[in-house]
């Protein structure tokens, strides 16, 4: 957090002193960011493997299309694709978490197919195949349209994504997303004490179904464009990819890992068609040589720097 | 075309299909039964087996040898990535397993990109299964009855292998306890490779099978592992019989529904399931956990 200030800084002042193109990779970045960072509070924080996590980033980008073709402003219709995002995670989630582990991510990555199979074949409203085009950035009300222009939308997003990554670290910092880690680690202890595994496991998915939803509906802001392509599974897979190579559990990392993702395909794409392979092969090796990702990598290295550097702190530890 | 003839007609491909998923999903099922690995990269296989079924099947000038080819190509591959890599990895939960065979099925099929092209491709019917037969005064072609006769054939070798042989009796015991089962002088090793190698070679088999009803494309393995869990899921996972009924179930909602409701039958997949789980979270023949 104390490099949150310069960090966001920098990024504000990225539309001086880049070229178009590197703030529309930037703005990519981000939302992807979000969308990885979404997912780690169900993956990370509450063990959930969801293979389904296209179901409310889709249906988010959706929303928020379906509310800009209606004429509505463009912030409103963010807060309704959330709002969307959010009451669709309730039966879902209530309904995945009745099954735990590897059956839990089928269920999830079900249920993300039953949605692309809908939006697939519903034609008359989700346009079928051909997706949503020719709605706009609608103006904010009283008629402030800064956020319409290319700066102003990657502004917009810094903004939405940096409020939201402060609102989910103290989320996890409090009482009830300790005890969502507390479930994670030990499962028994934590009935014990009195919390009901489930519920909590619960409030984690909806959480992370309505970010991932403001990742969709900024998506949708974004592009201008919706197609069932979104709510394909392989997007889930890759967005799981940004977190297990970032590092799981923290929110942190699975931003690094979306922004690495985004920055490989943009370089690699390039070079090679088959940049998937080079991705698959990495995660491969992160998955097994670092479960803690590349910012758990980071975070170990730290700690035996620091240990080293202040060894009468190690030793009072050794002794106690 | 009456009724009946039409439901008659609506069942044979019913259940040519569901022979197709059921070799697609038993393979699934072996390894999760026995190895507790939910295999990702079960699809990819299906996709792999298929393009070098195919290939072999041109070079060779004759289905049979693609047949041949498809199912051991794959079953290679999965003794390579079961050797290679995931028997280093028994001591992982069952989460991780999930990661690192997904990782697997990426590398896979891009692999397969890179080897034979994004085009897709056909394979020629050897004369033997290329015609049709009269089923009550109504053609129904015989490459589906091949596929009824074939899958049956083919599961039930695997089911009297399995609960009749000493092979089937030593898999069965590794899957109570590996331990145990190795402690008593079995190469627990060898025959976890055997498991993995020959379910996926059932992906393989399956993958081929299916070239002559959906041509061959790189995005096949990536419906048809959606498809195999959709079953797991409604059978139970790591049960035979659950792979079987689900296989049934699932190819019923598909080839009616195909006919009556063309646009819906898909979305009523999800829901058969859903339902199913609503009733039963571990599905219709799996344990509760």
């Amino acid at each position: 957090m104390k490099y949150a200030v310069p960090i966001v800084a920098m990024l504000a002042a990225a539309p001086f002193a880049l070229q178009s193109y590197q703030v529309t990779l930037l703005t990519e970045i981000l939302i992807f960011a979000l969308f990885a960072m979404s997912l780690d509070v169900q993956m990370g924080y509450a063990r959930l493997f969801s293979f389904g996590h296209v179901l409310p980033y889709g249906v988010g980008a959706y929303a928020c299309a379906f509310a800009l073709l209606a004429g509505w402003p463009l912030p409103i219709a963010i807060a309704a694709a959330v709002l969307v995002a959010t009451l669709l995670s309730i039966p879902i989630g209530w309904l995945s978490t009745r099954a735990s582990g590897v059956a839990f991510a089928m269920l999830t990555l079900a249920f993300a197919q039953l949605g692309y199979a809908i939006v697939f074949k519903w034609n008359t409203l989700t346009g079928g195949s051909d997706g949503l085009t020719g709605f706009a950035r609608n103006a904010g009300p009283f008629g402030f349209d800064g956020f319409v222009s290319r700066d102003g939308f990657f502004w917009l997003v810094l903004i939405v994504v940096f409020a939201m990554y402060w609102l989910a670290r103290g989320f996890m910092n409090s009482a009830m997303g300790r005890a969502i880690v507390g479930v994670r680690e030990n499962e028994r202890r934590a009935s014990a004490i009195g919390y009901v595994p489930r519920t909590l496991r619960i409030v984690a998915f909806v959480l992370s179904g309505a970010l991932a939803g403001m990742a969709g509906a900024l998506h949708a802001g974004f592009l201008l464009f919706v197609s069932p392509e979104i709510l394909h599974w392989t997007l889930s897979g890759h967005v799981i990819i940004a977190v297990v190579l970032g590092g799981t559990g923290t929110l942190i990392g699975p931003m690094i890992g979306a922004a690495l993702i985004v920055l490989a395909h943009h370089q690699l794409s390039a070079v090679t068609d088959s940049w998937p392979l080079v991705m698959g092969l990495l995660f491969i090796i992160v998955v097994i040589a670092a479960p803690k990702g590349l910012w758990g990598i980071k975070a170990s290295l730290a700690a035996k720097i620091s240990q080293r550097r202040a060894p009468p702190a190690g030793e009072k530890h050794a002794a106690s | 075309m009456s009724v009946l003839q039409l439901w008659l007609n609506l069942g044979l491909n019913t259940l040519s299909l569901a022979s197709l998923l059921a070799m697609l999903t038993v393979g699934l099922t072996l390894i999760f039964g026995i190895m507790r690995i939910m295999n990702f990269a079960h699809g990819a296989m299906y996709m792999f087996g298929a393009y070098v079924g195919i290939s072999a099947a041109q070079w060779a000038g004759n289905f049979w040898a693609g047949l041949l080819f498809a199912a051991l190509s794959a079953a290679a591959v999965g003794a390579i990535f079961e050797s290679g890599l995931l028997r280093h990895l028994y001591k992982r939960d069952a989460s991780s397993f999930l990661l690192i065979t997904f990782g697997l099925s990426l590398v896979l099929t891009e692999s397969t990109r890179l080897g034979w092209g994004s085009n897709s491709r056909d394979v020629q019917l050897p004369e033997a299964l290329a015609g049709v037969v009269l089923v009550m005064d109504e053609p129904f072609p015989l490459y589906r009855v091949f596929l009824i006769g074939f899958g049956l054939t083919a599961l039930g070798i695997l089911t009297i292998v399995i609960l009749k042989s000493r092979l089937g009796l030593l898999i069965r015991s590794i899957s109570q306890n590996a331990e145990m089962t190795q402690a008593l002088g079995v190469n627990v090793g060898t025959i976890r490779t055997l498991t993995f190698a020959v379910g996926c070679g059932f992906a393989g088999l399956g993958g081929f099978l299916a070239v002559p009803l959906i041509t061959g494309y790189i995005g096949m393995g990536s419906s048809a592992i959606i498809e195999s869990f959709v079953i797991v899921m409604i059978g139970g996972m790591g049960s035979f019989l659950g792979s079987a009924v689900g296989s049934l179930l699932v190819a019923t909602t598909q080839s009616f529904g195909n006919f009556y409701f063309p646009d819906l039958s898909l979305v009523v997949t999800y829901l058969l399931m859903i339902g199913v789980l609503l009733y039963r979270p571990g599905g219709l023949f799996g344990e509760e956990e």
